[in-house]
């Protein structure tokens, strides 16, 4: 079970099963642990070479035990996400911990990656369980209908849940070549139904650049 | 409680005559009253043997008195700040993580080998700490600065609790430490899962731990 102490250290109950977490996160933990390093995010091998090829680097171990073991990583802030078989697409950067019984992989995210500085592919979790994603800032949730799409910065992009179209956004106009840009040139636009998880920050971007 | 929580990050404390308040040197954020500061260059209490006992063992923090009549504000470089009471026991810091204290607690420094032997010091050195520690000890408050907030966990008597060396704030109550290593040959080979060295702290007592792994 996933629940948090504080807004930024998660605290997680063990039974003799176990969870996967980012490499080194661990704080602290009560009772008895094993921590093993999970080869290539734990996806197998070819989940290795997968990600070796895309750069959606991730290193994780793997925690089993009895008790309770504390997650934190720089102070970031935690959300929960809980799944019931559909798939979250999270930056490999903002994933701190997933349930064992959740399946990671990496698919292709097209242009949108390239703008939001995390590179061209994102990490995929899916099946039931919960996840514990990292934001700098508390994150917000937005909710994505048909009638009300949603428009992201890719910079403040962390995660998003659901079945949603995403599409590539530039707002490239005179100005902007001109070097009298907003800073807004490019943004993600989702469709669909679904969830995006935004964080209060924006890391350093080609788009936040124009 | 002398220390008020403002925020997360600032701290009020309340000065009357004849009543000293340490705190580390910068640290004012603000003051009420009539308020005067003075550097301590002996670093804290004692007579110059605690000084040079501290300047050896490398934990003498620039401190400064506080003393007067009126209210201090402080905070330091963003840091969270937690205000832990004490009532007769003996809480250890690092000398850096002091934001300030009462005067009335007794300073002292500890050397790491005396608890938990040779393991002891090396623990000092695997988490970059020294081989010395700060010890307060008496009754009334400190305040002390994490990265990140910081989370409380107790310690009973037959479950132990690990901690990161570099998520460790500090610890208070008879508590014994020692450094366990899970050293495999994983990490041998360079696979190892980050965790290859922890605190273990046993007794009774608590144990404030950050949620990062960054120094301050």
């Amino acid at each position: 079970m996933f629940r948090l102490q504080g807004s930024k250290t998660l605290a997680v109950d063990l039974t003799g099963d176990a969870v996967k977490a980012k490499n080194g996160s661990m704080v602290a933990y009560d009772g008895r642990m094993a921590f093993k390093k999970m080869s290539g995010g734990g996806d197998g091998l070819r989940g290795m070479v997968t990600r070796r090829l895309t750069g959606e680097q991730m290193v994780m171990m793997e925690v089993k035990g009895q008790g309770t073991c504390y997650f934190a990583d720089r102070a970031s802030e935690i959300s929960l996400v809980s799944l019931h078989g559909e798939t979250l697409y999270v930056e490999a950067s903002n994933l701190l911990a997933t349930d064992a019984g959740l399946r990671t992989g990496t698919s292709f995210t097209g242009l949108r990656g390239g703008a939001s500085g995390n590179g061209l592919f994102t990490t995929t979790v899916e099946g039931t369980g919960q996840a514990a994603i990292m934001s700098d800032g508390s994150a917000v949730v937005l909710r994505v209908t048909p009638q009300y799409p949603l428009n992201v910065d890719p910079g403040a992009y962390i995660a998003h849940q659901g079945s949603l179209q995403q599409h590539f956004q530039s707002g490239v106009n005179f100005r902007t070549l001109m070097g009298e840009g907003s800073g807004e040139s490019f943004q993600i636009r989702f469709e669909g139904d679904g969830l995006v998880y935004v964080q209060p920050s924006e890391r350093n971007t080609v788009g936040g650049d124009v | 409680m002398p220390f008020r929580e403002i925020n997360s990050k600032m701290v009020e404390a309340v000065v009357v005559p004849g009543q000293k308040m340490y705190s580390q040197r910068g640290a004012m954020l603000a003051y009420r009253g009539d308020v005067s500061f003075t550097p301590n260059i002996q670093g804290g209490q004692g007579g110059l043997g605690s000084m040079i006992g501290r300047r050896v063992a490398n934990e003498a923090a620039p401190l400064m008195t506080v003393e007067g009549s009126g209210t201090v504000m402080f905070g330091h470089g963003g840091h969270h700040i937690q205000v832990i009471g004490l009532s007769g026991d003996t809480l250890y810091v690092e000398a850096d993580r002091l934001l300030a204290f009462d005067g009335t607690l007794q300073q002292g420094t500890m050397f790491m080998g005396s608890q938990g032997g040779v393991m002891g010091m090396v623990r000092g050195q695997v988490t970059g700490q020294g081989l010395f520690t700060t010890t307060l000890k008496g009754h009334g408050a400190v305040a002390v600065m994490a990265h990140g907030g910081v989370i409380e966990l107790p310690i009973m008597p037959g479950r132990p609790v690990h901690v990161d060396p570099q998520a460790y704030v500090a610890h208070h109550g008879d508590v014994t430490n020692k450094l366990s290593t899970a050293l495999g040959w994983r990490d041998m080979v360079g696979r190892g899962s980050g965790e290859a060295f922890q605190l273990e702290l046993s007794g009774s007592g608590a144990v404030y731990v950050q949620a990062s792994e960054e120094k301050l």
